[in-house]
């Protein structure tokens, strides 16, 4: 059964209601962040690899006691809450790459890592991942930890039996656009009734928006959700659902699991932490899965940064110790103990993660996610782009879900996001 | 604001004077108000800031980190054309019914069951006490599974008696119906073990003489039973109604999706969005701290207007009889 | 009058009624269980896994390499005792002048009451943070059991249960014996209100056990927390939550709050013959 786990960590934080509204934003005579030898690291769990949390403890221990923290429940609202309060704040603090367009607005709260001597590590990075650490003004508020490069997961024999591409490679050559996309999902239908080539329409949708580098607000506060990149995502889910390549079924039931065993629901398009929920899901499925590239571009779901707050008192010694627990090597260590998927290429050819993965029969997955890793797009991500984004998201689904008029759902969608635009203060 | 009205019956009261001499009131009360002073210092020191702070803040606008801007008013006008908003009161108030009404009925009729006296009461208390503390994780995936569409057991049940299969979770009604039974579920043994403390308070002798009277066992739940419960009933309704028109976790476990969704959406066309979510969609997916304050007032008044209307219909029902 | 048959009859289709309840409320409850007897892959495979499984010591063992269980339960044993025992008293003390005596304001005064109680608990955490870290409690119990010692939800119930289950001639009696106020408090009241205090008693100390917003702003010393927050640092990113593990935590968490039922319940209906008037 898939239970998204940010909807889990999110439902138990709800389950709990009470969280940050309403703060006392002047300072108070409260003690912030550090006291000499004391350097407090928030995180959570499975946001940092233990055992280069450990190492990092052990190599700094003859200059200060890192105290790493794992936050568990709703992460957010605990960081904002203690910043907002002024007390209590720790001096290094994980961001979540989900918030991250939330931080940059008020990188004043953060030291920027530039003034620590951030660009000497800037070529062992990401390039696109870099950038999104980065506030308008130019302060560098993150450090990248890990990124989530997204690609095309599939079923080897369900592919062979439909006649369709199978091989790794040929699959990523060979379905490099919607349209092959589409094509395919509609050959696997045909020769094997029943089987649908993704689970629905927003599959199709958020996809083809991540790929490109504009989302729903550009960096001057302009909606641009009525634009030619979300116009043309819409067209192409629109276009899956009439060419009935997604099935009905709702994510996260027994339905979608006993369908992707079954290999009804052979193929998704996913991130590489997908990998560790496949394996959760449906084991029994080992050894028939493969990872090829998605079509057209890979876009990036997910991963997080780590950023030094302005209520640390050693900011230098902060920055080395961020600076060391994600430099390459221990990136890769990353992987292995976390999935964290390095932001750092130089890991990618490790040996550690060459490995051969049997759930894959033996593949290298690496092989798929690291060249996709470097062919992200750089994208502006902007604070509005939630609320502007999640009118547009919900009704593509009631086409896809409650079969609703394309057209008339388009329509609901802009003047939902004109409304809100204009309530956020976004021209419209 | 409305005072909330008086339930007692003047037969209730002790016969302690009434209020006669202002000067010498507080001397002769003191001890009273002593008495019930310890929630009211709690909240003036632990309360009321926050209270306090959030209208403040409902006034301006807020990301959470950044400094605050004055807004004025237009949070609010803004929560008045919010159809988004309002059809978020339609689908709580929508859901708290399917859920409240049934969930009274059969803790009642539990109560009562449990009261009379039956063999290993012990066991069927504490069989109904569970559904309250059972993890929400457990919860997500027992109803995820109740309700899927293909496998699910309340389909299969369906198909046995020759009926069509239904996308609970992917047609709008079908999510309303899956998050009140998920709430029924929660806390119908909750509600009876409050039933039954109250029924503890029916003299026994008053059955009895019901009993000679020649009533039946409808007859004397209806004549003596309810009406002495009515102080429990109204207490029932008051809670189910302040807490059910807040509620929020049990749409976010059932209809928890990928993780590019937000779990507080709600589902297709937003049909288990809630007052509270929706809430926590402006607050906390929008970063509009100040909007979702304003949000909050405005649940704060639906939720006091609904229990006034539930303390009044109850209170003319009991004057009638 | 029924017939011996009769009733038999009316007692069988009665406990199929409350089995049949007893099976539906108890069943989730069962699977949590066999969770937690499972590894992660076994939970979330198709069809599930309605028998025991074998790897529940292994998930113990995991779980208590994983979080201080039982230091952290500690702490959630003294919040949640110490906030009963002061609810219990500060609740049926002001519900018992609100039920049993008239006094200038009391009208208002409860209105005020009912209204706090409406208001949506998502307001508090940023300001209430603010004044403990003023007051320098953030990081200790303290934080967590001062602000819960008194609430309008019991002295609401409490106030409904006395007004019917304490009668004006009772009272009236120990007024005439010379009882002061305290006395009758104690005395008169309380011995007649076991089975709402029972009810009040568990269901505080279960909302103080599960509690988990307020005590994960509020504790930052990651040794010293509550059982909730320690648990809630199981659940982890992608692919990477131990389920078997979380499960088994959460069952575990449950075995001081089944004990607590147990013993309050038996006040719910303890004494059944005789009866709540003493006449």
């Amino acid at each position: 059964m898939r239970l998204s786990r940010r909807g889990l960590l999110r439902a138990g934080l709800a389950g709990t209601a009470a969280t940050a509204l309403g703060g006392l934003a002047s300072g108070c005579a409260v003690p912030t962040g550090s006291t000499g030898r004391n350097m407090v690291l928030w995180y959570w769990s499975g946001g940092l690899s233990d055992t280069v949390v450990k190492n990092a403890k052990a190599r700094y221990d003859r200059s200060v006691d890192l105290d790493a923290i794992q936050i568990g429940g709703y992460y957010r609202s605990k960081l904002i809450t203690t910043m907002a309060g002024n007390a209590h704040i720790p001096d290094i603090a994980g961001l979540k790459g989900e918030d991250m367009a939330s931080y940059l607005p008020n990188a004043d709260q953060f030291v920027d890592l530039r003034t620590l001597g951030a660009d000497k590590y800037k070529s062992q990075y990401l390039s696109w991942k870099w950038d999104q650490g980065i506030a308008d003004d130019g302060s560098m508020v993150g450090f990248p930890i890990d990124c989530g490069p997204v690609a095309h997961f599939y079923q080897y024999a369900v592919f062979r039996k439909a006649g369709l591409p199978h091989e790794p490679e040929d699959v990523s050559r060979e379905l490099d656009t919607w349209e092959k996309f589409f094509a395919a999902g509609e050959r696997l239908k045909k020769r094997i009734p029943g089987t649908y080539l993704l689970t629905d329409v927003n599959a199709v949708f958020e996809n083809v928006v991540q790929q490109g580098s504009r989302r729903y607000v550009d960096k001057d506060r302009n909606f641009v959700g009525d634009r030619e990149h979300v116009r043309n995502a819409w067209a192409l889910a629109v276009e899956a659902k009439r060419r009935g390549i997604v099935s009905s079924i709702v994510n996260g039931t027994p339905d979608q699991i006993s369908a992707k065993e079954s290999g009804r629901l052979p193929s998704q398009l996913g991130a590489s932490w997908a990998t560790g929920d496949l394996k959760n899901e449906v084991p029994k499925t080992e050894g028939r899965w493969r990872v090829a590239q998605m079509p057209v571009r890979p876009s990036n779901n997910g991963g997080s940064f780590l950023s030094i707050t302005k209520a640390c008192r050693e900011p230098e010694r902060a920055f080395e110790i961020i600076a060391w627990l994600l430099n390459a090597d221990n990136q890769a260590q990353g992987f292995v103990d976390a999935g964290l998927f390095p932001s750092t290429p130089a890991s990618y050819g490790m040996k550690k993660l060459q490995e051969p993965d049997p759930f894959f029969d033996g593949q290298v997955t690496m092989d798929v996610f690291g060249p996709a890793a470097q062919k992200i797009a750089v994208a502006y991500n902007s604070p509005y782009d939630v609320a502007l984004g999640q009118p547009i998201k919900d009704e593509i689904k009631n086409v896809g879900v409650l079969g609703k008029d394309p057209k008339q759902a388009w329509e609901d969608a802009m003047s939902k996001c004109r409304r809100i635009a204009k309530h956020l203060g976004v021209s419209y | 604001m409305a005072t909330v009205p008086a339930l007692e019956k003047p037969t209730m009261t002790v016969a302690d004077a009434p209020a006669v001499q202002p000067k010498t009131g507080l001397r002769k009360y003191w001890h009273l108000y002593a008495a019930i002073s310890p929630f009211y210092l709690l909240f003036l020191a632990f309360g009321l800031v926050p209270v306090g702070f959030s209208l403040y803040l409902s006034f301006h606008r807020w990301d959470g980190l950044g400094s605050m801007e004055w807004a004025g008013l237009s949070q609010y006008q803004y929560l008045l054309s919010d159809s988004d908003f309002w059809q978020s009161i339609g689908t709580t108030i929508v859901i708290w019914a399917l859920a409240t009404f049934p969930m009274i009925f059969l803790a009642m009729v539990t109560a009562v069951m449990l009261n009379s006296a039956v063999r290993y009461k012990n066991l069927y208390r504490f069989a109904y006490f569970l559904p309250n503390v059972t993890s929400v994780v457990a919860i997500a995936i027992v109803f995820g599974s109740i309700f899927s569409t293909n496998f699910g057991l309340v389909n299969a049940l369906l198909q046995a008696v020759g009926l069509d299969q239904v996308a609970w979770l992917n047609t709008p009604w079908g999510i309303k119906v899956a998050i009140a039974t998920l709430m029924t579920w929660q806390w119908t043994g909750y509600n009876a073990i409050i039933f039954l403390a109250g029924l503890q308070t029916i003299p026994s002798d008053l059955y009895e003489a019901a009993r000679i009277d020649g009533a039946g066992p409808v007859q004397t739940f209806f004549r003596v039973t309810l009406p002495l419960l009515r102080p429990t009933l109204l207490f029932v309704l008051v809670v189910s109604t302040v807490t059910g028109l807040q509620s929020f976790s049990e749409p976010q476990v059932l209809l928890q999706t990928t993780a590019n969704e937000s779990t507080f959406s709600g589902g297709p066309d937003h049909a288990g969005r809630t007052m509270v979510l929706y809430f926590f969609q402006q607050t906390f997916d929008n970063n509009d701290f100040g909007y979702g304050a304003a949000v909050a007032w405005g649940i704060f008044l639906v939720v006091v207007l609904f229990s006034i209307i539930n303390w009044r219909l109850l209170q003319r029902r009991g004057e009638e009889q | 009058m029924a017939s011996i048959k009769g009733s038999r009859r009316r007692g069988i289709a009665l406990h199929a009624v409350l089995i049949v309840g007893l099976l539906l409320s108890a069943f989730p409850f069962y699977w949590a269980v066999i969770m937690s007897t499972h590894t992660s892959s076994e939970i979330f495979s198709y069809p599930p896994k309605l028998l025991p499984g074998s790897h529940f010591l292994e998930n113990v063992r995991n779980l208590f390499d994983a979080i201080d269980f039982f230091g952290s339960m500690w702490n959630s044993l003294l919040v949640a005792t110490t906030v009963t025992f002061l609810v219990l008293f500060f609740d049926s003390l002001a519900a018992f002048v609100f039920a049993k005596f008239r006094f200038p304001g009391r009208k208002l005064l409860f209105a005020l009451l009912m209204l706090i109680f409406m208001v949506p608990a998502q307001l508090a955490a940023i300001p209430q943070f603010v004044i403990m870290a003023k007051i320098g409690w953030i990081g200790s119990m303290t934080a967590l059991i001062v602000p819960a010692a008194a609430n309008a939800f019991g002295i609401f119930w409490m106030r409904q249960y006395m007004k019917s289950a304490i009668h004006d001639e009772l009272l009236d009696a120990a007024k005439l014996d010379g009882a002061n106020f305290m006395r009758q408090y104690w005395h008169v009241a309380l011995p007649v209100v076991r089975p709402g205090l029972a009810f009040l008693g568990i269901f505080t100390f279960m909302g103080q056990w599960n509690d988990y917003a307020w005590p994960l702003i509020a504790l930052t010393n990651p040794d010293n927390v509550t059982l909730q927050v320690a648990l809630s640092q199981l659940n982890g990113t992608h692919g990477t939550t131990d389920y078997g593990m979380v499960m088994t935590g959460a069952v575990l968490a449950l075995v001081p709050l089944l004990i607590v039922f147990a013993i309050g319940a038996r006040q719910i209906i303890g004494d059944l013959a005789k009866g709540a008037v003493r006449e």
